[in-house]
């Protein structure tokens, strides 16, 4: 460790990396929300499409049925 | 063949945005708020597809109140839940921006209020919809109520133009501007996010017609 950062002030002195690297995480919360908001919901889509096709399919089975 | 269309778009869309994300990241950092600010390459879009959305709903809702047909209908619950997506989204991404720059998560001026009130009209507007069985009463209850939702949309939009707010005038048309390689990504961010908005909308309004179908479908074999 520098000498300088065992001043208690500047050891609470960030570093620019520090700060570029602190930034990139919150870039990178951004971005991921972003995706999973979107990928949620997509993946709601298929489950409700595939669900809705299932009751498609008995429905129509079920008056195939009633209908001999 | 449709189907198949809507996929290649999907997919299209989803690798603009991906190959975007490599270049947005290689861009040099704004001078006032270094990397965090290139959250605006998805944090805007998002919002003008919500936007959008929310002005297609609006239109697909007045034209079911004057044709009263259900294919205005289904476009406007298919919009209004596609754009309430896309405005969690970006009620989430302005939130990770706000902690980042203003070391809030939230604040109650007017852009954000106005913003979350939005989010909270189309979301009862689904639950609306929801709550309502009889399906020519639904759609006129639920056309009456995205038009009434849309008047907060001009709010969110001129919010930052009418009122002193603590979120930032907006780049465009506010005075500010990108320089010209920054303002060829945020364009082809634009574009692909719209274009996913559109492919989502469009698989959604499928899933509205595999229900209408059922519905045909259940009041024969009640009537058989």
């Amino acid at each position: 460790m520098h000498a300088l950062a065992q001043i208690p002030f500047l050891a609470q002195v960030a570093t620019q990396e520090e700060v570029l690297q602190h930034q990139y995480e919150f870039l990178s919360y951004g971005l991921t929300a972003a995706w999973v908001v979107l990928a949620v919901y997509v993946l709601m889509m298929v489950g409700r499409e595939r669900k809705l096709k299932r009751e498609i399919a008995s429905l129509k089975a079920m008056l195939e049925e009633r209908q001999k | 063949m449709r189907d198949k269309i809507l996929y290649l778009l999907g997919a299209g869309a989803l690798a603009i945005l991906v190959w975007n994300i490599n270049t947005i990241a290689r861009l040099p950092e704004e001078t006032q708020q270094g990397v965090t600010f290139k959250i605006i390459f998805f944090h805007v879009p998002m919002w003008a597809c919500a936007m959008t959305a929310a002005c297609v709903a609006l239109l697909a809702s007045v034209g079911f109140l004057v044709t009263r047909n259900f294919r205005f209908d289904a476009a406007a619950v298919a919009v209004t839940e596609v754009g309430l997506a896309f405005t969690t989204a970006g009620l989430i991404t302005g939130s990770i921006w706000g902690r980042e720059i203003w070391g809030i998560w939230w604040t109650w001026d007017a852009r954000l209020t106005s913003a979350l009130v939005c989010w909270l009209l189309y979301a009862g507007y689904l639950m609306l919809r929801k709550a309502i069985e009889d399906p020519t009463q639904r759609a006129t209850f639920a056309a009456v109520f995205n038009i009434f939702a849309f008047i907060d949309v001009p709010i969110v939009v001129f919010s930052i133009k009418w009122w002193r707010t603590q979120h930032p005038q907006p780049v465009f048309w506010g005075g500010g501007s990108f320089p010209p390689d920054w303002n060829l990504h945020f364009m082809w961010n634009m574009f692909a996010m719209l274009m996913l908005g559109v492919v989502m909308a469009a698989v959604r309004l499928r899933l509205e017609d595999a229900q209408r179908e059922i519905d045909s479908l259940r009041r024969t074999a009640h009537a058989l």
